[in-house]
């Protein structure tokens, strides 16, 4: 049992976050600023040191969750595109340039009839020596 | 072989159209002479209007549009808490607040609307280079009207 601090909560925990709906965290987002924006006004003006300690707490906060939206929001793009035949830019797989330019798997297998033909009825054969006696 | 129909039901009969397009031709009609050469009334050639047709993307660049990372909380950073800030504060109805640099009057004035409900008559701002060079200094002018100030610490 996590025993609560008065007011807001004692800490926040990501695992609960994902739990929550866009809007929920929305509005956790907008109550979070409001906060530290509070104890930027309170750091100005001379603040008890249990405010100023906090500051860094909230923030932390306010990026898990911009985090945590950001995340669902990507994996229901990802959903959304799944049956489509052209992804955005950024849905794609990023890897490198480079190899983002190379030939698929596919592209590079494919061989003209001519050369199956010929792995076919000439394939590359193994000797062996059998000893002599 | 059917006489050629020109009901729309019946499609015209290829034999019945091909023999009217050689009547045509012969007889020269208007709709196939030859087109007379243009008229140029300038000296000058233009390039001419072709057909610009609107994006109609087949996928969208970049998935979802970014999001506004420049919010009322980000606009308004914190008061300033100065002697002459003070002073201002007293003396000519302002309040004074360092601000993001990339805000401009007008958000200001609808962020500081929006936070603390306050209808600001004017807006005046300043860069601040001396000690914090990404920061702004802008105060703001607020009308009198409720007689109500909002003060935000203690004078020194």
């Amino acid at each position: 049992m996590v025993c609560r601090t008065s007011g807001k909560d004692a800490r926040i925990k990501v695992h609960e976050l994902r739990t929550k709906t866009k809007t929920e965290l929305l509005n956790q987002l907008k109550e979070l600023k409001a906060e530290l924006a509070l104890l930027r006004v309170a750091k100005v003006t001379g603040g008890a040191p249990n405010k100023l300690s906090k500051i860094k707490v909230v923030r932390l906060s306010i990026a898990q969750v911009l985090t945590v939206i950001s995340q669902k929001q990507k994996a229901a793009l990802r959903d959304a595109y799944q049956k489509k035949k052209f992804l955005p830019l950024d849905l794609r797989p990023k890897k490198t340039r480079a190899i983002r330019r190379r030939l698929t798997k596919h592209q590079a297998s494919l061989k003209t009839e001519r050369e199956i033909k010929r792995e076919k009825y000439f394939p590359q054969r193994k000797y062996a020596i059998k000893r002599f006696k | 072989m059917a006489p050629p129909a020109k009901a729309t039901t019946k499609k015209p009969d290829p034999k019945a159209r091909a023999l009217k397009a050689a009547k045509a031709v012969k007889s020269g009609a208007s709709t196939l002479k030859k087109k007379t050469k243009k008229i140029r009334t300038s000296v000058t050639f233009h390039r001419p209007k072709t057909l610009t047709k609107e994006r109609n993307p087949k996928y969208p660049r970049i998935s979802a549009p970014p999001r506004n990372k420049l919010d009322h909380y980000q606009i308004l950073k914190y008061p300033l808490t100065t002697e002459s800030a003070m002073k201002k504060i007293e003396d000519n109805n302002t309040l004074v607040f360092i601000v993001d640099l990339r805000a401009d009057k007008k958000k200001i004035k609808a962020a500081v609307k929006k936070m603390y409900d306050i209808q600001a008559k004017k807006v005046n701002t300043l860069i601040r280079v001396r000690v914090y060079p990404n920061q702004t200094q802008r105060s703001l002018k607020a009308p009198q009207e409720n007689g109500g100030y909002v003060c935000w610490g203690q004078i020194n």
